[in-house]
C-alpha cells in the first residue's frame, strides 16, 4: 500500500489540483454547524470537525432534487432528462461510517426489485471519497456496533489519518491510488506515522462506550411487533423527523411537481420524506396504515434493525449516532435499544421464576 | 423482466384515444391510452394484476391498477375514481391529451400458477379493474384452455355502481363462464342477486378443489367473503388479495408502501391471504 503524507498547509494545493477535474465537497462551518458543501476556495474547508451536522448523503441524494424536467405546449409535453449525472464528484473529509452508508445507499437504490435508481447510482459511480479516520469518536458513536470501525477503510478511496500538523494518506482503491499518482508532489510516509496512525486508531476503538448487540435487538424485534413496549417508546416523541433527516441511510422521498405556470413548463423533484410524518402513508380516501405515533416509531426501529437484516443481510444503521445527538426530547436511539433488550431480560426472569 | 430505462422517473407518454364514464353519479371514469412510441408499447409487457404509475405532466402521478388485459392490444385502460388533485385531473382529460405512464409495476395476478385450476374471482365495488383485465385474459380463445371453471361473484352498493356493462353483457353470452351479479338492496328492473358480497359467496358455495380464489374490495368485504370461503374449507394459500398503499415512486424506492420487510409495489400487490397472516397489520 502507498502511504504518502499531505501536510496540513498542502490542502489549498490537493484543491487547486483537484478542483480541475471534480466538483468537490467538504465540511463547511455554516452558521456554527458542519454541513458537506461544495466548496469554491480550499480555505472554507472546516478540518476540526467530529463529524457533521448533516450526513454527506446530501451530495448525493439532495433534500431537493430534480428527476426531470418538462415543457408543456397545448397538449404537446416535452420532457428533458437530467444533464449533469456525469459530472465527477469528490467528497473531502467523510468519516468511515458515513462512507459505508454510500454504499447501503446504493445497494438499496440497487436492490429492491427490478428497478435501478439510475439518478444515484450514476452518481454514485463518479464519485470519489477523500476519507477520514476518527480520532476521537463522539460519546454518541457506535460504529463497532453495527461492524464498523473509527479508521475502516473500506468504501473510501483516498484515506486520511490526522496526525498533528500533517495527515498520513493512503490510497485504498484504484480511484484513490490514481489520485496520489497525480499528487505526485506528496512526500513518502515514515515508519514513525505509520505507527503513530495504528495507535490513534487502537486509542479510537477503544473509547468507545456506546456499545449494543444488535444481534440480540434484531432477534427480539422480529418476535415483539406487537409488545407493549412500542408505547412506551413512543410516549414522548414529538414526531420531529429530525432523527430520519439526520440519518444517512434514510432514503425515503416524495415525488412533487414544480410549475413556472407563466413559461409553461416545471419539473418533477423528490424531496427528502420521514416515515415518522402521518402525511407518509395518508391515502387520499383518509385511510392511514400507520395513523399514530407508536406506529410510526416503531416502523423507524423496524426499519433498521429488523426489516434491514432480513431483507439485505445487514443492519440499516452505520453508528454515527447523529439520531441520538438529535432527538429533542431525549428519546433517543440509546434508550429505545435498552427497553427492547428489557424484553428479553424479563422474559428471562419469567423463565427462572 | 422489463427494459430498464436509463432514468427510471420519466415516463413514456400516451395520448388519449377514448374516455368513457362508468357509473350513473359519474365519478368514475376508463380512459384509453395509446402510446406515442410503438417501442414503448412493446416494452410495456403487462400481465392482469398489475399496475401503472400515470401522470398529468405539471399535476402530478398516481399509481392506478390496469384494467385492460394483454389481450386487448393496441391500447391500455385505466379506471379512475375522482378523489384528489391527480385523478380529479383525469377526469377533465379530453381526447387527445397527453399522458405520461411508468411501469408496468408490481407482480401481478399469478397466472402461470393458476393453469390448471378453477378460478373464482369475487369484487366489490370499483375495485373491480385488475379483475376485468384478469377475466378477459383468461376468457381469451388463446389462453382459455388453460383455465378450468370461471366464476365471477361481482357486487354492488346499486345498479348505478356496476362498472363494465358492455364486457358483463358479453360474458352472460358465453356458455363457459358463471357470473353472478348482485346488489346490496332490491331495486325495480333489477333481475340478478340482491345482498351482500359474503352472502352471494356462502349460497354459490365454490368448492376449493383446485380452486384459487381472487377477492378484491372493500376492507370489510374482503373480511366477510373469505370468512365464508373459509367455512367452505378453503385454505389460506388459495386464496388471493391486492393490495392499495399511498405510493409515489411505484418501483421500490421512495419507501412509503412498506408493510413489515415488504414493499407493496414490487413485492405486492398481489398477496395471498397465508403471506398477509405473516406481515403485520399495517395496511
Amino acid at each position: 500500500m502507498e502511504q504518502k503524507i499531505l501536510q496540513k498547509d498542502q490542502i489549498a494545493k490537493l484543491y487547486i489540483e483537484l478542483s480541475e477535474e471534480y466538483n468537490i465537497y467538504a465540511p463547511v462551518n455554516e452558521k456554527g454547524n458542519i454541513v458537506f458543501k461544495k466548496i469554491a476556495n480550499s480555505d472554507e474547508i472546516e478540518l476540526d470537525y467530529l463529524n457533521s451536522k448533516v450526513p454527506p448523503k446530501e451530495v448525493l441524494f439532495p433534500k431537493v432534487e430534480v428527476l426531470f424536467e418538462y415543457k408543456l405546449d397545448g397538449k404537446d409535453v416535452e420532457i428533458t432528462d437530467r444533464q449533469d449525472l456525469d459530472e465527477k464528484i469528490l467528497i473531502f473529509g467523510v468519516r468511515p461510517c458515513d462512507a459505508y452508508s454510500f454504499e447501503l445507499f446504493a445497494n438499496f437504490f440497487k436492490a429492491h426489485g427490478d428497478w435501478e435508481d439510475e439518478i444515484y447510482l450514476k452518481k454514485k459511480e463518479n464519485t470519489t471519497i477523500i476519507g477520514m479516520g476518527c480520532n476521537s469518536p463522539r460519546t454518541t458513536c457506535f460504529c463497532t456496533s453495527v461492524g464498523g470501525h473509527p479508521f475502516q477503510k473500506d468504501n473510501i478511496d483516498l484515506f486520511l489519518t490526522d496526525l498533528g500538523d500533517k495527515y498520513l494518506v493512503e490510497g485504498i482503491s484504484d480511484k484513490g491510488k490514481d489520485i496520489i499518482q497525480k499528487l505526485s508532489w506528496l512526500s513518502d510516509a515514515k515508519d514513525a506515522d505509520v505507527k503513530k496512525s495504528e495507535e490513534l486508531a487502537k486509542q479510537a476503538e477503544e473509547s468507545f462506550t456506546t456499545k449494543f448487540n444488535f444481534d440480540l435487538v434484531t432477534k427480539i424485534l422480529d418476535e415483539n411487533f406487537e409488545h407493549p413496549v412500542w408505547q412506551e417508546i413512543s410516549e414522548s416523541c414529538i414526531g420531529c423527523s429530525s432523527c430520519t433527516f439526520l440519518c444517512p441511510t434514510c432514503t425515503c422521498f416524495d415525488v412533487i411537481e414544480e410549475n413556472d405556470k407563466y413559461n409553461n413548463r416545471g419539473r418533477r423533484i423528490r424531496i427528502w420524506d420521514t416515515c415518522q410524518s402521518c402525511l407518509y402513508t395518508l391515502e387520499t380516501s383518509g385511510h392511514n396504515p400507520r395513523p399514530a405515533k407508536i406506529q410510526r416509531c416503531r416502523n423507524r426501529i423496524m426499519h433498521k434493525f429488523s426489516y434491514y437484516p432480513s431483507n439485505y443481510n445487514c443492519l440499516g444503521c452505520v453508528g454515527c449516532g447523529r439520531c441520538i445527538q438529535a432527538c429533542p426530547v431525549n428519546n433517543e436511539l440509546r434508550i429505545i435499544i435498552d427497553k427492547i433488550l428489557e424484553i428479553e431480560k424479563e422474559e428471562d426472569e419469567k423463565a427462572v421464576a | 423482466m422489463r427494459k430498464q430505462l436509463p432514468n427510471p422517473y420519466i415516463p413514456m407518454l400516451t395520448e388519449v384515444v377514448s374516455i368513457t364514464s362508468e357509473n350513473k353519479v359519474n365519478d368514475i371514469k376508463t380512459i384509453e391510452l395509446k402510446f406515442k412510441k410503438e417501442e414503448d408499447y412493446k416494452n410495456f409487457a403487462y400481465i392482469p394484476g398489475q399496475f401503472a404509475e400515470i401522470s398529468l405532466i405539471g399535476k402530478g402521478e398516481c399509481p392506478i391498477g390496469i384494467a385492460s388485459s394483454p389481450t386487448e392490444e393496441g391500447t391500455i385502460k385505466f379506471t379512475i375514481k375522482k378523489m384528489g388533485t391527480v385523478t380529479s385531473g383525469f377526469h377533465n382529460c379530453e381526447v387527445g391529451d397527453i399522458v405520461g405512464i411508468r411501469g408496468p409495476c408490481g407482480n401481478g395476478w399469478p397466472m402461470e400458477d393458476m393453469k390448471g385450476k378453477n378460478i373464482v374471482v369475487i369484487g366489490g365495488g370499483f375495485a373491480f379493474s385488475t379483475l376485468r383485465s384478469l377475466v378477459l385474459y383468461v376468457l381469451d380463445d388463446k389462453y382459455r384452455k388453460d383455465y378450468k371453471d370461471i366464476t365471477v361473484i361481482y357486487g354492488n352498493r346499486d345498479s348505478g355502481e356496476v362498472l363494465y356493462q358492455d364486457v358483463l353483457e358479453e360474458w352472460d353470452k358465453r356458455d363457459d363462464i358463471k357470473v353472478v351479479l348482485t346488489i346490496d338492496r332490491e331495486e325495480e328492473g333489477w333481475t340478478r342477486k340482491v345482498g351482500f358480497v359474503a352472502a352471494i359467496v356462502k349460497e354459490v358455495a365454490p368448492s376449493p378443489d383446485n380452486a384459487v380464489a381472487i377477492i378484491c374490495g372493500p376492507p370489510i368485504m374482503i373480511r366477510t367473503a373469505v370468512a365464508e370461503l373459509v367455512e367452505l374449507g378453503w385454505k389460506d394459500e388459495q386464496i388471493l388479495n391486492s393490495l392499495e398503499m399511498r405510493m409515489k415512486c411505484g418501483i421500490g424506492k421512495c419507501g412509503r408502501c412498506n408493510i413489515g420487510n415488504k414493499f407493496v409495489c414490487v413485492d405486492g400487490p398481489v398477496f395471498s391471504l397465508a403471506e398477509l397472516k405473516k406481515m403485520p397489520n399495517e395496511y
